[in-house]
């Protein structure tokens, strides 16, 4: 089976001026929108507040989470729906400047506002139950269960709270007591008891809670920085080495920089934060459509060898038209994984495998269409014809 | 079968049976992250200016004690800044002896004199050691506290120069583990003089105000229901240091209190004193904050009890501290993530859906397109997954969320080689060779093409690495694995497997 009968016979180097504009307005377009308009959000890898993952044990709203924010002076922080169900959330606090004092409490005043927005999200009876001294089986750990249950069951302690960790692993929250009586939980009268006279079911769990502060933030945004550079350099390095052509090496760089100026443009329209795994996905697209371009220059290098009298821009042509097939093949079984995993990877990985998405649509057409041209401008601007 | 396809045969299963051993069983070899598993991770940094500061005011009471013992005379002892101080008024005639006196007592300061003041800096290489050593107590007494306290598997890494990295698995309400680590945990002994008082003022009054010069003032701690302030001496009569053992008990009221046995020097100054002092209180301060006031009933020699309106869970962290010692520099904490169970597992369960729907697309879309030759790519799908598996394993690599995103975009490239492999063929094959020069044609065209593209994204996978933090370096690793894998099971096992089933004299290939 064959998509194309014969070798297609497209003449891609003629939309290069269209193609040009294209990726300028989309860079503009993007650029324009970083710097006035809503800009990159930086996330909390880059130090920018707290990040808290919060799951209900009754469905509630976007909106009723921030009357109840707004309640507590932090209306502004960023509240995102995540699971299904309308039962889970994540919010990310943004900063206030009055709650810092220096750059030593930063962490904490971040940990502090965090707090804040548990408490103001908890019900008023769990708060009353917490302040008689019981504790939230909802949001206790393992430690703690067990040193509670050793008390009046010691010898069995640690396999009880084991249990209770697990349920809350397969179903999130306790919604009720009968429930931890099921298979394979089975826990019998005298704990539930025991554990009923101690804790209470909490209306709401902390899944994860993430802070990064000032310090580390700078250090981790230095670090991305520097793993881009060192990785764009080591990339171009090798293409330059392996093309034996400083026109080659210069396409590259200009594609690289296309590749990551236009998926980034394209990211700043949504409301998603740049955080490290955006930079390792930005990398591999990088990477990636480097695959592609390089998959093209072997085979010019290799048409070159074959027909010398031919004109650059035919082989060119050529070059891309034999491997048209692979090109589309490659990108769309990547494409595939990546959808796999933007629709069924859950939300931790879903900016990752938002930008991956761009990244490998973005990366056929600069394929296609950016990188030939610009070993062509090249050689117009700096070799003389023979 | 040829022989070089037997020896080729053999490899292959060697590196099957050899992946397979590393993986088994997988729960043990393959650790999960943070985020997978749930736990905290913290990053903390030693303040190594206190380690500095400590030894400015050591150096400082030393060389008060070196001169007044040996005569020399001076107006003033001051610390400028931690690492610096001087001495002020010393008298000319005297230099040369003060000279000597610090050729003889120090390395690692530096002086010069400038007039009657002789200023003292710390020699960098001191310095950086001092710094150094802070650094490594703090890990050693962390790790100490963490392993008493009870984590399993916990990790405990310097990070740079003064940071420290903690990952405690399992720990998801961090609050407690958190003080437990950060407090310095200084344990003192001191006479009471006077108080409790009120404030400061009322405490000061019978002494004119002043503080006496072999005295302090603590405030005593609330939290032990303590809440005024206090004389005490300056000179502690026993410290932590004194402590031989420790443990969790009652006092004569069943309330939770600590035990502690004394070694036999702090046993002889701790009975000395009590017995000195019968009648007497006898402060407990940690970290600057008594924490009970204990009267002397009569002498004590070797053994005692804390007291404090403990929580068993506070005793029970005092106890560790204690065991664990002090630290020598104060910490701060830069980073704190935390992922509780239900997280870990939801990631768990996602990550694999993505992964298991990848696999099975992009092999559907393999066989469907390439017909038999697909299952050439399938094979060599389901080993590189093997490999990088065992590869985990063996570097006793973490596998994380974003790595687990690596190895579902792995699967996307890992079909690459073989979609150029096979479309080489299919092109030579047009262009009317046989099927056996195809196959050859196919794989050493398309070969060069495989390896610069699978180098220059593992060229920015090791800086991914090298620059990354935690969870990235599981990104970088997987995906790393996965392309190095590729370059043997697309190029070598496939070519192998079309060796081994098609004929030389084939006439048609199903591709």
């Amino acid at each position: 089976m064959d998509i194309f009968k014969k070798t297609p016979n497209i003449d891609w180097l003629k939309f290069k001026w269209i193609a040009l504009g294209l990726t300028t307005l989309i860079i503009l377009a993007g650029i324009l929108n970083i710097t006035l308009g809503k800009g990159l959000k930086m996330g909390v890898d880059f130090g920018e507040g707290t990040l808290i993952r919060i799951k209900f044990k009754e469905p509630t709203s976007v909106s009723d989470i921030r009357k109840r924010l707004n309640e507590v002076g932090l209306g502004s922080s960023i509240i995102q729906e995540t699971g299904k169900n309308r039962t889970e959330f994540q919010i990310r606090t943004v900063e206030i400047k009055s709650t810092r004092q220096d750059q030593n409490e930063e962490l904490e005043s971040h940990q502090i506002l965090a707090n804040k927005v548990i408490e103001a999200l908890q019900k008023k009876e769990d708060q009353e139950k917490l302040a008689q001294g019981l504790l939230d089986l909802n949001n206790i750990d393992h430690k703690t269960i067990a040193s509670l249950l050793s008390q009046v069951f010691p010898e069995k302690s640690e396999e009880l709270a084991q249990k209770i960790i697990e349920f809350r692993r397969q179903n999130g929250l306790i919604t009720d007591w009968n429930s931890l009586k099921k298979e394979p939980y089975s826990l019998d009268d005298k704990v539930l008891s025991f554990l009923q006279q101690k804790t209470f079911l909490g209306s709401m769990t902390v899944l994860s809670r993430e802070t990064v502060g000032p310090q580390v933030g700078k250090d981790l945004r230095k670090k991305a920085t520097q793993a881009i550079i060192w990785s764009l350099i080591g990339m171009l390095v090798y293409i330059a080495f392996r093309f034996k052509g400083v026109e080659y090496g210069a396409a590259a760089i200009f594609t690289l920089f296309q590749d990551v100026l236009v998926s980034l443009s394209i990211y700043s329209f949504t409301n998603r934060e740049i955080n490290l795994p955006i930079i390792a996905a930005l990398l591999t697209i990088v990477g990636y459509s480097i695959n592609d371009t390089i998959v093209i220059f072997d085979r010019i290098r290799e048409l070159k060898r074959l027909r010398r009298k031919e004109p650059l821009e035919k082989i060119m042509n050529l070059s891309i038209n034999l491997n048209l097939t692979r090109t589309i093949f490659t990108s769309a079984t990547t494409f595939l994984a990546v959808l796999a995993l933007f629709l069924f990877g859950g939300k931790v990985i879903n900016d990752f495998a938002f930008i991956m998405l761009i990244g490998s649509i973005e990366g056929i057409y600069s394929t296609f269409f950016m990188s030939c041209p610009v070993v062509l401008f090249w050689n117009k601007l700096f070799k003389k014809k023979k | 079968m040829k022989k070089n396809l037997r020896w080729k045969l053999i490899l292959i299963l060697f590196v099957i049976v050899l992946c397979i051993f590393l993986i088994y069983p997988p729960k043990d070899k393959i650790k999960l992250g943070l985020d997978l598993k749930g736990g905290t991770h913290l990053v903390l940094q030693v303040m190594t200016d206190d380690a500095i500061n400590a030894e400015t005011d050591q150096q400082i009471a030393r060389f008060e004690e070196v001169f007044k013992k040996n005569k020399i005379t001076y107006t003033e002892a001051a610390k400028e800044k931690p690492g610096r101080f001087h001495f002020k008024g010393i008298n000319a005639d005297q230099e040369g002896k003060v000279r000597d006196l610090i050729d003889q007592y120090t390395r690692d300061w530096d002086y010069s004199f400038s007039g009657d003041t002789v200023t003292f800096n710390l020699k960098p290489v001191a310095e950086q050691f001092l710094r150094d050593q802070a650094v490594i107590q703090t890990l050693e007494t962390i790790r100490n506290r963490v392993d008493q306290f009870g984590v399993a598997e916990p990790i405990i890494q310097r990070q740079g120069s003064d940071r420290i990295v903690v990952e405690l698995p399992g720990i998801e309400d961090p609050e407690r583990v958190k003080n437990l680590i950060k407090v310095t945990a200084v344990l003192e002994f001191k006479l009471v003089k006077a108080g409790p008082a009120p404030d400061e003022e009322t405490l000061l009054q019978p002494y004119e105000g002043k503080v006496p010069e072999d005295a302090e003032v603590v405030k005593g701690d609330p939290k032990r229901g303590h809440q005024g302030y206090y004389l005490v001496s300056k000179v502690a009569s026993i410290t932590g240091k004194d402590l031989r053992t420790v443990r969790r008990g009652t006092d004569e009221w069943n309330n939770p209190a600590v035990h502690f046995t004394l070694t036999p020097e702090g046993a002889r100054r701790f009975e000395k004193v009590t017995g000195e002092n019968v009648g007497k209180q006898l402060a407990i301060i940690l970290d600057g904050k008594l924490q009970s006031a204990p009267v002397i009933n009569s002498r004590i020699s070797d053994s005692g009890i804390i007291q404090g309106r403990f929580t068993p869970e506070e005793a029970d962290d005092l106890v560790v501290i204690l065991k664990a010692g002090a630290l020598p520099a104060g910490i701060k904490y830069l980073e704190e993530r935390t992922v509780g169970p239900t997280l870990g597992a939801d990631s768990i369960r996602q990550g694999l859906a993505a992964g298991l729907v990848a696999i099975f697309t992009v092999m559907a879309f393999m066989l469907f397109y390439y017909k038999l030759s697909g299952i050439n790519a399938v094979i060599a799908l389901f080993l590189n997954e093997l490999i990088i598996f065992a590869a985990l394993s063996y570097f006793k690599a973490t596998l994380t969320l974003p790595g687990i995103a690596g190895i579902i975009l792995g699967i996307g490239m890992a079909v690459d080689a073989n979609i150029l492999i096979f479309e080489r063929i299919k092109e030579e094959l047009a262009l009317g060779k046989n099927v056996f020069s195809a196959i050859n044609n196919g794989f050493s065209r398309a070969f060069s093409a495989i390896f610069d593209s699978n180098l220059t994204t593992i060229i920015s996978a090791i800086f991914l690495f090298q620059f990354g933090t935690g969870p990235i370096k599981g990104y970088a690793i997987t995906i790393s694995c996965s392309l190095v894998a590729n370059l043997f099971t697309a190029v070598f096992v496939s070519r192998f497997i079309f060796e081994l089933i098609v004929p030389n004299n084939a006439k048609r290939l199903s591709i």
